[in-house]
């Protein structure tokens, strides 16, 4: 079983103060502490209790300054067997869409038989990369996967929707599968274990690496153009709307209508 | 299987064991857990010398490692120097490196390598307790003579942060100088240690010694009888370091502590493990406590020596077991007495019995407090 797993190291937030940085599109991180997405860790200890039951090898891929080297070696320690790290000044200010051609970049020419990727980034937040990654490389794929049964040629997934619904989908294999948290319980990694994880291999690759070009990459190779950043306003209104549905609806229609929005 | 941690637990003699089962006997959780000292020394020895007929000991299966407390009555009590204790804490980093680790002891010892503390709270809040008092914070300009290193549970909850501000009112009241590390300050790492993560400890220790000496830090005292413990035997460097029972004793000694009020109530003290079964220290929180005007002092029916663990140590303050805290007892026993007051010595202590007498109902009828809110009160 090859399994490669996309992780992307992140600034903690749910604890910190967020400031907007001098350039207006983006936050200060001098003060904040960074580790593994936690979606992506999820996806890390599925690939390694996957490899456990099955065997075969875990690969990890990044795209990411030398600092995404700690996220790498945690990986690593908890079981993963090899590490590539993407880095190219030219892939800054990339959007989801061209993160996703640079990791296509790499693992266009790596054999796998299943991908897996965080559902979403707990910075950005857009829940993409796996989505586009699965259609640059052809394969099929399935998002807040909650379970995953590998069966001979295709897995049965199970998808987690809104409501707690749960929705039991088989998708064709090699896939991509972007998961949700909950799915496993991430193991503790020790110190002396990612020491240890010091002895296995971590690639660095640039933009000459994987065949790409400049323009493909970073701002210019975006769909996305991020305006402004800013921290919402905090409103000093609230009108809590009270009634039946019907009578809650008209009057939502009503405010939207007197403001000019719809 | 990890080579160090099997080597560090070979070095205890298991010969020594006599299975007399003394320390099981005297576990205060075993009676409500699995736990059972004495079976995994013998377990241990077969560990270590594959020789003998038994089954190999399945140590990734035995969860009920994490229900030691460290205490350390097992150790304290053994007739034969066993120290069934460290075996533990060796048989934990044991499941530490294989990433057996619970679920919320895994996020406190991620908090404390990201954050500097096992609540994972953002180090930028670490100084909040302060407020409006009158500190010094450590600075590049000024050598510390007197550091006060006020702890995790002091800096960010919010019961605990009282002591570290009566602590702050009363060495101002004795116009005594000292400075506090502020944002800098890092947990002590004793219960990391205790954990078994022994490689985020030697990091911790590291980094703290460093801190300290880049402040010149002459002496150190302590709020928790856990931080005290970590710098007095566990950094491998001697260190001048003082729970503050022992300094305010000391100025009680010299005559430097003049009360004003008096507390008309009666009291009882719990020993924390940390300082008392871990190092001795038994007569100085007395001696404070009973110094005080007004107040009638009842020992619990087991105390000294023979006191019973609150359940805070060893990491249980992030893992909790089935049955009920050993501290509810406590709070009963303290009844018993006719105590109004538990007087604790530990944050810890001060919060796994805040908690007791609420679950017990017993709010009406006693509080806990810890010894420097009596003396900030009566100073
Ligand atoms: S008290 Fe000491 S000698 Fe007795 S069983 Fe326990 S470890 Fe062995
Ligand atoms: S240290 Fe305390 S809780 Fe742990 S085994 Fe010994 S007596 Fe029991």
């Amino acid at each position: 079983m090859e399994i490669i797993v996309c992780v992307k190291h992140v600034p903690e937030t749910a604890e910190a103060e967020i400031a907007i940085d001098s350039s207006g599109k983006g936050i200060k991180t001098e003060d904040l502490v960074f580790d593994i997405n936690e979606w992506d860790d999820y996806a890390v200890e599925e690939a390694v209790l996957i490899k456990e039951k099955l065997g075969g090898r875990v690969t990890i891929v990044t795209v990411g300054s030398e600092d995404a080297d700690k996220t790498l070696r945690k990986c690593l320690a908890k079981g993963a067997d090899r590490a590539i790290r993407l880095t190219d000044k030219a892939f800054d200010g990339s959007d989801a869409y061209a993160t996703a051609k640079i990791l296509y970049g790499v693992i266009k020419d790596l054999p796998f038989d299943l991908i897996l990727t965080g559902t979403q980034a707990g910075d950005d937040g857009y829940a993409q990369v796996g989505v586009i990654l699965a259609g640059f490389l052809g394969i099929p794929h399935a998002t807040m996967v909650k379970k995953i049964e590998l069966m001979e040629g295709f897995t049965r997934v199970n998808r987690e929707l809104e409501g707690g619904l749960e929705q039991v989908m088989e998708v064709g294999t090699p896939a991509l599968l972007a998961v949700q948290t909950g799915i496993n319980e991430p193991r503790y990694v020790s110190i002396m274990g990612i020491r240890k994880a010091r002895q296995k291999e971590l690639k660095v690759l640039g933009l000459n690496d994987l065949g790409l070009k400049e323009e493909e990459v970073g701002e210019s190779g975006s769909w996305i153009t991020v305006e402004e950043m800013f921290i919402p306003p905090v409103e000093k209104e609230a009108e809590i709307l009270v009634g039946g549905l019907d009578a809650i609806s008209s009057k939502i229609v009503e405010t939207l209508r007197a403001r000019g929005l719809i | 299987m990890a080579m160090e941690e099997l080597a560090a637990i070979k070095k205890l003699d298991f010969n020594m064991c006599m299975q007399c089962g003394k320390c099981t006997g005297s576990c205060p959780v075993s009676p409500k857990s699995k736990l059972n000292p004495r079976r995994f020394m013998l377990e241990t020895a077969y560990l270590i010398s594959p020789l003998t007929m038994h089954p190999p000991l399945n140590i990734q299966e035995k969860g009920e490692l994490w229900d030691c407390t460290t205490c350390s009555t097992c150790s304290y009590r053994c007739p034969r120097e066993v120290k069934p204790m460290d075996v533990l804490i060796g048989l934990r980093s044991l499941l530490v490196e294989a990433g057996n680790v619970p679920s919320t002891l895994g996020d406190a010892l991620e908090g404390v390598y990201k954050y500097g503390n096992p609540w994972g709270l953002s180090r930028s809040k670490r100084q909040e307790w302060t407020q409006d008092l009158k500190v010094k914070y450590a600075s590049e300009e000024e050598k510390i003579d007197l550091l006060y290193f006020v702890g995790c549970a002091a800096s960010y909850d919010s019961r605990a942060q009282v002591v570290a501000r009566a602590i702050v009112k009363n060495l101002n009241a004795l116009s005594i100088d000292f400075s506090i590390l502020g944002n800098k300050e890092t947990c002590c790492g004793n219960e990391i240690i205790s954990l078994g993560e022994k490689g985020l400890f030697e990091e911790i220790a590291g980094n703290n010694l460093a801190l300290f000496d880049r402040y010149g830090v002459q002496k150190i005292v302590t709020t928790s009888p856990h931080c005290f413990h970590a710098f007095k035997s566990r950094y491998g460097r001697e260190l001048a370091v003082k729970h503050y029972t022992q300094y305010f004793a000391d100025l009680i000694d010299e005559e430097k502590i003049r009360f004003s009020g008096k507390i008309g109530k009666v009291v009882t003290y719990q020993d924390p493990c940390f300082l008392g079964k871990h190092n001795d220290i038994y007569d100085e929180p007395r001696k404070i406590i009973e110094s005080i005007p007004g107040l009638r002092f009842e020992e619990l029916g087991r105390s000294g020596k023979r006191s019973v663990c609150c359940e805070g140590g060893g990491g249980r303050m992030w893992y909790d077991i089935p049955g009920e805290r050993l501290a509810e007892d406590r709070v009963r026993e303290a009844l018993d007495v006719g105590a109004e007051i538990i007087v604790v010595a530990c944050p810890f202590c001060l919060l796994t019995f805040d908690d007791a007498i609420k679950t017990s109902g017993n709010e009406e009828r006693i509080q806990v407090k810890d010894i420097m809110e009596l003396v900030a009160e009566t100073l």
